[in-house]
């Protein structure tokens, strides 16, 4: 089962690298425990645009994140058995990148 | 058997197997949903056929029986209703407990569960009411001030999210066992102090239902958990 652990950031500014290191030895435990599927770290909100084709023409608009005091500043997709597994390795990588996590699972 | 005498056994029958019957069918079927359903048809099925055909011997057998019984009806009557679920309904565990060592019992498991962190807590005091302790929904919705409709949601989006995010149904990890202990104990201790210091102004101050049922399940969780000095120091 897969999960999307996103990493909810309501500081400013990229990662130290004190955390970009611990991130790194993080990633490779996940790698080490089969856990690895994806992840990335993702740019300010502000470099966000929506698009929203429903109806007759695209429409092109800032990142509705702008205003908002809390962003997704980057994500992991982890293969865990269960919700404790994930919950788990989340709690670490809460501690590594030094942010609040979210877990969800893939449908 | 009189008609109240069979009345009092089932409600006594309901008290002490309950809890059995919930766990064992969602260990089997992996279902909290489903087991809550078939436990409850198979109490319904009780109360119908026991005045006529008497108690039975083995009332827990019975009872465990009928609502897998029902279950399985209930997976095959949706099968045929939608095909593309058929996967997924008919899988279920039916390998052994694992050796978790001596304590580990299928109504541990089911509190546990009920009890996650994952949960809001008046999610967790609603599920392991309605779960382990057997109270209807009505009664849950009365004890809590809440509308029915309401604690129906509540438990409903519980139960979805325990099998969407799959929250385990197992004994936690040795080094989580006390904090999670601790969190069971925390859901008990609410149950019992809404009896004790009811939250409404048009309560009764007392209500035993509650208070008697916080004590039965921790009679319950204290009763399945080892005294043996490994086991948490929260009952000292």
């Amino acid at each position: 089962m897969q999960y999307l652990v996103s990493v909810i950031d309501d500081t400013a500014g990229l990662a130290t690298p004190d955390e970009d290191a611990a991130i790194d030895v993080f990633n490779e435990g996940l790698k080490a425990e089969g856990h690895w599927v994806f992840a990335g770290g993702l740019a300010a909100p502000s470099s966000a645009t929506v698009i929203d084709n429903r109806g007759e023409e695209a429409i092109f608009t800032d990142g509705p994140f702008l205003e908002s005091k809390e962003h997704l500043a980057g994500f992991w997709i982890i293969e865990a058995a269960d919700l404790d597994v994930a919950l788990g390795l989340a709690a670490k990588g809460s501690k590594a990148c030094n942010r609040k996590i979210e877990v969800r699972p893939i449908l | 058997m009189s008609v109240a005498g069979v009345r009092e056994a089932i409600t006594q029958v309901h008290h002490e197997e309950w809890a059995r019957v919930v766990a064992s069918l969602t260990r089997r079927f992996g279902d909290l949903d489903l087991a809550e359903e078939a436990a409850a048809e198979a109490f319904a099925g009780a109360v119908e056929r026991w005045p006529a055909d008497g108690v039975p011997p083995n009332p827990g057998a019975w009872l465990t029986t009928t609502a897998n019984r029902k279950a399985i009806d209930r997976i095959r009557r949706e099968n045929k209703r939608d095909d593309k679920h058929k996967e997924a309904q008919m899988l279920h565990d039916n390998t052994p407990p694992e050796p978790l060592g001596a304590i580990d019992d299928d109504r541990l498991r089911l509190m546990f569960t009920c009890c996650h962190p994952a949960l809001a807590m008046q999610t967790r005091v609603a599920l392991t009411l309605r779960m382990v302790g057997g109270l209807t929904v009505p009664e849950i919705a009365r004890a809590f001030l809440v509308q029915g409709t309401t604690m129906e949601q509540r438990i409903t989006r519980a139960k979805a999210k325990i099998k969407a995010a799959r929250i385990p149904y197992r004994m936690p990890s040795a080094d989580d066992l006390p904090a999670r202990v601790t969190g069971v104990l925390a859901v008990l201790f609410l149950v019992f102090n809404e009896g004790y210091l009811a939250s409404g102004p048009d309560t009764d101050p007392v209500r035993h239902d509650l208070t008697t049922e916080a004590i039965r399940l921790t009679r319950l969780l204290r009763a399945l958990l080892p005294q043996d000095g490994e086991g948490p120091g929260c009952w000292r």
